[in-house]
């Protein structure tokens, strides 16, 4: 199975057009080849795919399982793999067509002349098939492809029959297949079918594959990409195994036995290790120091560059505005000093001199001297100089003084607010040293106690905050969950947080007030402006209230935590500690070890193939496939007991999903339970549980008398549908 | 065609020489074929089982009926057996480290648990 690249088989010119072709149209693989061989010729996945073909955009289709690098000259995304079935019905035939045409081809029908498939068809289908389908089906064979004759059986009977060939089965008995989709009970009698006994449940190996990848996937959701359909497959393929007993099985894992390590298999998933960060040898150390040399020596060059350049600069302004003071000093008119002060763009003596003085500090911290602070307190000194409006009162200014005299008010509050500030500030400073001071000093003296108080403060804070937080979230979340019905906070009805909380039941007074107006009866909210402000009263977002309280705590905490981080060695940070409990995935900050890229297979080895048996653990309600078996018998109340016991003495278990391991001893089990006490029982699996289909209807197809049981297209239009319906054929031809 | 396409050969090509009718002839480009074939579903109610006589097997008849066995109730996310559901998102645990795992689950994995059950809540 999954051969990538199936070769076009080039001797069909040499069968005669009386060979049939056998097909078994199967859920998950579609087999086709000559009646009497012993192998199909071609085998693939019965799906198609129709994709786009990027360069020159037309839509393409493609069959069967290919070599996924040439997928890349494919646009895969608007398109998916399709079946043609709908669980073990064929419904779509345009993609029948597909396959069938990729199944021809390779069959090497393309090099024959006749412009049509010239053989006569064996199909498989499933027990009872809808007879839509079935006609459906023929109309293809015989209009589409020119086949002369078709008939129909299904693939248990066929797997059956080739069992009971080779011995491994009696003439009457019990074929249970397990296909891709559904599983078939059906009871044989004499070697015919009986299909009014037959029972089918809807689960096969398809379902136990997609359980296993999705149990997977969420298990570890960070490899989930690497899970793929065709990856389940194989592991279930190599490690899933059916138990004995579930509630046992289960428990040598509850218990973590050894048994149970034994049991467990591990998927190494391909995992490069960071590379190790080699030693930089003496050389690689000298080279980088110099270069970082070189650069600090040039940074400093630069910006020693610059700073001359500003000092130049500001002693050109300071030697303009020294040429300017001393012109004003020279001046002896009135008008020629206020002609100089209209060209030189400054407006009195004083701002020259304020200019100046700005300079000069500013070249003198550009030198690299100490600030002089002496200005301030000349500025202070002089405030009642610098504005002099205003103290003068009103009355006695013009309105351009007025002006003047509220800008200078203006500008004496912000400075003198500015000076305020500044001192306040240098308090808080000295206070916190202090502080700091102090702590240092018990620190130093009992380290001891003061880890625990830290601690203990620690705790408190983060209790207090986490409570609040827990508050405000409960009754926002049973608001907003209330609202919106999904999320992690749906909580049943409305929550008990709305009711308890005082700023809730704020919000609740608010609402209801709000309806009740105050009107006659009428409902007047809204027509006043004022009315609206009622929403903001009530608003849950507004955080504006919880701030002040709460970030005093919060600034607190962190500089607890930050002391406590210095000093205790085992000190966690709260969100470090959440982030650890909460992840599935690995942590990013640790470094990423083989086993985060792990998959461990543990219980789901056999949790997955548990559905076959149970099928409610996915939701389907109906029996698991050892009761179908006493359901098909059930269903043939007039057969005598004698002969449901030689049929339980022959069962035969086939169909791809059978190939699990300890599958037989289970099925043994469950069926015994409904079976009368010490009824005999043998339960076998067939030869080749995926083949035998095939390789019963070729034998079939190859007796002679094959031809007496195939239905023509004419036979098809004479006798109609429901003729179609009860058409079936006759196995035990060739006993 | 890329070279290594038209070697695997893994395009169907458009005519195929044992065919009567080709499939560009019989499907219109550009029409919509999805809708064209009737689902399963829609295939058994056409089929109208209820008009045929109810002794004769057909598709529906050979159903299985509902298991014989109360259905054992498995843990979601551990697969051991579960007493508890979770009332929250009516998942099952097995025990308390399990059910904080459930609690710290994500919405979509929560959903995805209930879909394999067949439980979620699908709204549209």
């Amino acid at each position: 199975m999954g051969e990538i690249r199936i070769a076009r088989q080039s001797d069909y010119d040499l069968f005669s057009p009386t060979t049939p072709i056998v097909i078994d149209n199967g859920g998950s693989t579609f087999r086709i080849g000559w009646a009497g061989e012993s192998d199909p010729r071609i085998m693939f996945r019965n799906v198609a795919f129709r994709p786009r073909h990027r360069s020159t955009g037309e839509t393409v289709t493609v069959v069967g399982e290919h070599d996924p690098a040439l997928f890349k000259y494919f646009d895969c995304t608007r398109s998916s793999w399709r079946s043609p079935f709908d669980n073990n019905v064929v419904y779509q035939f345009e993609i029948m067509e597909y396959v069938l045409d990729y199944g021809f081809d390779r069959l090497g029908a393309s090099s024959s002349m006749a412009g049509k498939v010239d053989h006569p068809i064996l199909m498989t289908e499933c027990i009872c098939n809808p007879v839509y389908s079935r006609a459906k089906m023929a109309e293809l064979l015989f209009e589409t492809y020119g086949v002369p004759s078709v008939a129909f059986g299904v693939d248990a009977a066929f797997s059956y029959k080739y069992n009971q060939n080779l011995g491994i089965c009696a003439e009457d008995g019990i074929a249970l297949s397990i296909g891709f989709m559904t599983t078939h009970s059906i009871p044989i009698l004499k070697g015919e079918p009986l299909p009014e006994g037959s029972c089918r449940t809807n689960v096969g190996g398809y379902h136990v594959t997609n359980y296993l990848k999705e149990v997977l996937s969420l298990k570890y959701p960070y490899h989930a990409p690497s899970i793929t359909w065709e990856k389940a497959e194989e592991l279930k393929r190599e490690h899933c195994y059916v138990a004995p007993d579930y509630p046992s099985e289960l428990q040598i894992f509850k218990k973590e036995t050894k048994e149970a390590e034994e049991k467990k298999w591990v998927w190494q998933l391909p995992w490069v290790p960071p590379p190790q960060e080699e030693l930089p040898s003496e050389e690689e150390l000298a080279r980088k120091a110099a270069i970082k040399e070189k650069q600090g020596q040039r940074l400093r060059e630069m910006a020693a560059a610059k700073r001359s350049q500003k000092i130049t600069d500001l002693e050109n302004e300071l030697h303009v505005l020294e040429t300017l003071l001393s012109q004003l000093d020279e001046a002896e008119l009135p008008e020629v000093a206020s002609s100089i002060l209209a060209r030189s763009g400054y407006l009195s003596r004083q701002e020259i001199e304020s200019a100046h003085s700005r300079v000069s500090q500013s070249l003198r911290k550009a030198r690299g001297e100490p600030a002089v602070t002496v200005e301030e307190n000349t500025d202070t000194a002089t405030s009642a100089d610098k504005y002099p409006l205003v103290s003068i009162p009103d009355e006695m200014l013009t309105p351009d003084q007025l002006k003047e005299k509220k800008r200078q008010i203006f500008l004496k509050t912000t400075s003198e607010g500015r000076l305020r500030a500044k001192q306040k500030r240098a308090e808080e400073e000295m206070m916190r040293e202090r502080q700091n001071q102090l702590e240092e000093g018990r620190r130093l003296e009992n380290p001891e106690l003061y880890l625990e108080e830290l601690r203990a403060k620690y705790k408190e804070l983060s209790e207090k905050i986490d409570q609040r937080k827990r508050l405000k979230t409960n009754g926002n979340g049973n608001g907003n969950g209330n609202g919106t019905g999904n999320g992690n906070n749906v909580s049943g009805g409305t929550g008990r947080g709305e009711r308890l909380n005082a700023a809730q039941r704020e919000r609740m007074r608010l609402l209801t007030t709000a309806l009740f107006d105050k009107g006659k009866g009428e409902d007047t909210f809204g027509l006043k402006d004022e009315d609206w402000q009622l929403y903001k009263l009530m608003s849950k977002d507004t955080d504006d209230d919880d701030d002040d309280v709460v970030n005093p705590d919060e600034a607190e905490l962190e500089r607890v935590a930050a002391k406590l981080q210095e000093f205790d060695p085992s000190f966690v940070g709260r969100a470090e500690a959440e982030l650890m409990q909460s992840t599935q995935e690995p942590p990013r900050p640790r470094a990423l070890t083989a086993e985060d890229y792990q998959v461990v297979l543990g219980v789901e080895r056999f949790r997955c193939p548990e559905v076959l048996f149970q099928p409610g653990m996915i939701g389907e309600y109906q029996a698991g496939i050892d009761e179908i078996v006493s359901h098909s018998l059930r269903r043939l109340p007039n057969l005598d007991s004698s002969i449901k016991d030689r049929m339980c003495q022959s069962i035969i278990v086939t169909g791809g999903g059978s190939l699990l391991p300890g599958l037989e001893q289970r099925l043994e089990t469950g069926i015994r339970a409904t079976r009368p006490y010490l009824s005999p029982l043998k339960i076998v699996r067939a030869v080749d549980s995926v083949m035998d289909a095939w390789r019963g209807a070729s034998v079939y197809a190859a007796s002679e008398l094959f031809s007496t049981q195939t239905f023509s297209l004419e036979d098809y239009n004479e006798k109609g549908e429901d003729w179609l319906k009860r058409c079936n054929i006759v196995y035990s031809l060739y006993d | 065609m890329e070279a290594d396409v038209v070697r695997s050969e893994m395009v169907l090509p458009p005519v195929m020489p044992f065919k009567r009718v080709q499939m560009g002839d019989k499907y219109q480009k550009g029409q919509s074929r999805g809708r064209y074939w009737k689902h399963l579903k829609q295939l058994l109610q056409a089929e109208n089982f209820i008009s045929l006589p109810l002794d004769e097997p057909n598709y529906l008849n050979i159903e299985s009926p509902p298991s014989m066995y109360p259905s054992k109730k498995y843990c979601d996310i551990t697969g051991f057996e579960a007493p508890y559901v979770d009332p929250r998102t009516k998942l099952r645990y097995a025990d308390p480290e399990v059910f904080k795992r459930v609690r710290n689950l994500p919405n979509e994995h929560v959903q995805r648990y209930l879909a394999l059950r067949n439980a979620a809540v699908i709204i549209r």
